[in-house]
């Protein structure tokens, strides 16, 4: 079969239009969003936790924002998906009363994909801690979900160690509501 | 009556003198200050501003002064006061000192019995909250009660006089001009080993309930920040600073650090950097009428040792939980329902030896087979070890082991929040100080560490340095602790495992006792003393110190 112009560039366009609907599954991911603690798991040692959600191509990056009284710890996970990462600082929402660590040098292996017909971001970590008996592997699966409105956002995380799984809720923080 | 009828009647006379002494002396009610006329007053909840506190702030100033020579005023609590047992040591007070209460209704009949032990008032003024301070220090060197201007016309009823008017006289000024000038007035004439840090509270509602015992030894009452990163406290801390410098070495830091100023972290650090003790809290009631007991004649601590100190144990297969609560016995989980269900470990201040005999003897008395009680913390009384100077160290420690041993303990239990931010964060020991530790306290069972969880572990001989992995927040609901817990156990899979746990205070027993029976996996719970025994037996855990390249929430304070 030979392909006119035509025809290339039909394919072309459908091809770029296939991968950027690949990478940006669900752009109501991104955004800025604020825990509803009525709502959710109850945090341990923080007060707040903010997430904001960057979509880039097959890159999503998640901005933590985490609060304990005068306290704020920044982090961010860069996930792609479209191949395996390794994370030197991967940042786990902690237990803080619990003695578990990041391991000293530890290095995160994380992969990422959207799934449900590309609504839901699943992540998955193997990230090493520090507990008294030594450095051990714990594995973290993570799955964002987007309600239909777009305004709220549950994030789904089992632990490998974990047999109930933690579940933060957000509301999306729009322009108004942030001022 | 002849020579002999005269001679056998003095005969016997002396007979019966001589049995009554003996009689007497072996009464076990001949305690210092056995049988004691006292009053009591109840003190409701109300410590606002401009509410409840005027009138408390009047009547603990007058405790100080009733009790200088003797046990005269107690104030009993509502049980809800954050110092529960104000109730339960005035009952063990007639039971066991045979104290004779009498209650007083009112300020008004307060001052009726006790106004003689006055020798005027000084007025506080309510919109400058230090002033409030700076009488208390007033009070107590120059024996006058502190009063708000409304209650002037009462104290004035009772025939005393004005001896210093606030009102006016430090306002538009900052608490370090103020407690400067308090200091240049009445530094030289207040005690030098001990000091009160008469913070906590702060604002509309103030606590002061360790007044007292300030005023009736001549303190200097204060609540200067510590706050190293709040430029405008600079001055204050500069002052703290300075009057730490001029206390006799060991001296005590009594009170509590304001909450509206600094940290609970950053105090204890600039102290401990002193050498001081704390010795809290700023509501610590009734020390100035505790204070005047020793314990009960015959009475001797013996603690619920759960095996022979020198038992020596093998641990299993099994994962061995130990709960300690280590927050003051006295505003813990002693008086919540449960307590005795589960083995419990209490850290006891030791320094009540000295300010509150009854209170620890009415804990011991009051203990049940499953509560063992440990040292702490940290020494003889609340500092940070990786902060105490070297020099410093050995005096203090030695102090610690002869009253661990006039109470019969044999854990000490460690606290550094030097570097930690509340109770999470870093809060590990130096290997130098636990090298320390180990110099200092040759024969205990063992060690613990932290408050919050911490990872400094170590075993040398048969003594094992654990720290908590876990702290039970008591706002955390308990399916969740339970799920915390169980990871933990999933994440330490080797076995043994040795799970310390903290349980902070106002949990109760019975909660804990739910949140067990959700635990998964071979698990015994055991006292204290044989946890710490079995962790010496087998080692499944890391040794570790503080490394220098953790994060650290707090880098210190500058040295003088």
């Amino acid at each position: 079969m030979k392909l006119t112009a035509l025809k290339r560039l039909l394919i072309a366009g459908l091809f770029a239009l296939g991968l950027t609907v690949m990478a940006t599954a669900n752009p109501a991911l991104a955004g800025h969003w604020q825990l509803d603690t009525t709502q959710s798991t109850a945090l341990d040692g923080w007060n707040k936790m903010d997430l904001t959600i960057g979509l880039d191509g097959s890159k999503v990056s998640v901005d933590y924002r985490m609060q304990w009284r005068a306290t704020v710890h920044e982090a961010t996970n860069v996930f792609d998906t479209d191949t395996p990462v390794a994370l030197d600082e991967f940042f786990r929402v902690e237990q803080r009363h619990m003695a578990v660590y990041p391991a000293k040098h530890g290095v995160t292996k994380a992969v990422a994909k959207w799934i449900d017909g590309d609504k839901t971001l699943l992540t998955e970590a193997l990230t090493p801690v520090e507990v008294s008996q030594g450095d051990v592997m714990m594995r973290i699966t993570t799955e964002y979900r987007v309600s239909e409105t777009g305004d709220r956002l549950t994030v789904i995380e089992l632990h490998s160690s974990r047999n109930r799984p933690l579940v933060y809720v957000f509301n999306k923080v729009t322009g108004e509501d942030a001022k | 009556m002849n020579l002999i009828k005269r001679y056998i009647t003095l005969a016997a006379m002396v007979a019966m003198l001589g049995t009554t002494t003996v009689f007497a002396a072996e009464q076990p009610e001949s305690g210092k200050n056995y049988g004691v006329d006292a009053w009591f007053i109840h003190f409701d909840l109300d410590w606002n501003v401009n509410g409840g506190l005027p009138e408390k702030a009047l009547l603990v100033s007058l405790q100080g002064l009733a009790n200088r020579n003797a046990p005269q005023l107690y104030i009993v609590h509502p049980p809800e006061f954050q110092w529960e047992i104000t109730g339960p040591l005035f009952d063990f007070y007639q039971r066991k000192h045979g104290v004779k209460f009498h209650e007083l209704q009112s300020a008004d009949a307060a001052l009726t019995q006790f106004k003689d032990v006055a020798k005027g008032y000084v007025v506080w003024d309510k919109n400058v909250g230090a002033s409030l301070n700076v009488a208390f220090t007033i009070a107590g060197v120059e024996d006058v009660v502190v009063v708000s201007e409304e209650l002037i016309p009462l104290v004035e009823q009772h025939g005393l006089k004005q001896f210093d008017d606030l009102r006016g006289r430090y306002t538009g000024k900052t608490d370090a001009e103020i407690y400067q000038d308090a200091y240049n007035k009445y530094w030289d004439r207040c005690a030098k080993d001990r000091v009160m840090l008469m913070g906590g509270n702060h604002g509309a509602v103030r606590m002061p309930g360790m007044a007292d015992w300030g005023v009736e030894q001549k303190m200097f009452f204060h609540d200067l920040s510590a706050n190293l990163n709040n430029p405008a406290h600079q001055a204050e801390l500069a002052l703290t600073r300075r009057i730490f410098s001029e206390l006799e070495p060991g001296g005590y830091v009594f009170g509590w650090h304001s909450y509206g100023k600094d940290t609970e972290e950053q105090y204890t650090t600039l102290l401990s950097m002193y050498g001081l003790r704390m010795e809290g809290l700023h509501n610590l009631p009734n020390l100035s009428f505790n204070n005047q007991f020793t314990f009960t004649p015959g009475f001797k601590f013996t603690n619920n040792h759960s095996m022979p100190l020198d038992a020596k144990l093998m641990a299993e297969e099994k994962v061995y939980i130990s709960f300690v609560q280590s927050d003051s016995i006295g505003i813990g989980v002693w008086t919540k329902p449960g307590r005795g269900k589960l083995p419990f470990g209490w850290q006891v201040t030791m320094n009540w030896t000295e300010f509150s005999p009854a209170a620890l003897e009415y804990f011991h008395e009051s203990a049940t087979p499953n509560d063992y009680f440990i040292g702490g913390l940290s020494g003889p009384g609340y500092m940070y070890p990786n902060s105490i100077p070297a020099d410093r160290f050995p005096i203090l420690m030695k102090r610690a082991r002869e009253l661990m041993a006039l109470l019969d303990e044999h854990i000490m239990e460690i606290m550094d929040n030097t570097a930690a931010d509340g109770n999470v964060g870093n809060t590990d020991l130096t290997k130098e100080t636990v090298d320390a530790y180990y110099r200092e306290f040759p024969d205990v069972i063992g060690f613990i560490n932290g408050y919050g969880p911490a990872r400094t572990r170590d075993l040398r001989d048969t003594r094992p340095m654990i720290s908590y992995e876990y702290y039970i927040d008591p706002r955390r609901p308990r399916d969740q602790v339970a799920a915390d817990l169980n990871e933990l156990i999933a994440l330490n899979s080797k076995r043994p495992y040795y799970l310390l746990v903290h349980v902070r205070e106002s949990n109760d027993v019975n909660s804990l006792v739910e949140i067990t029976k959700q635990l998964e996996g071979p698990i015994e719970i055991v006292p204290i003393d044989r946890f710490l025994k079995l962790a010496a037996s087998k080692k499944t855990y890391t040794t570790r110190y503080q490394d220098p390249e953790d994060p650290k929430h707090f880098e210190g304070f500058p040295k003088e």
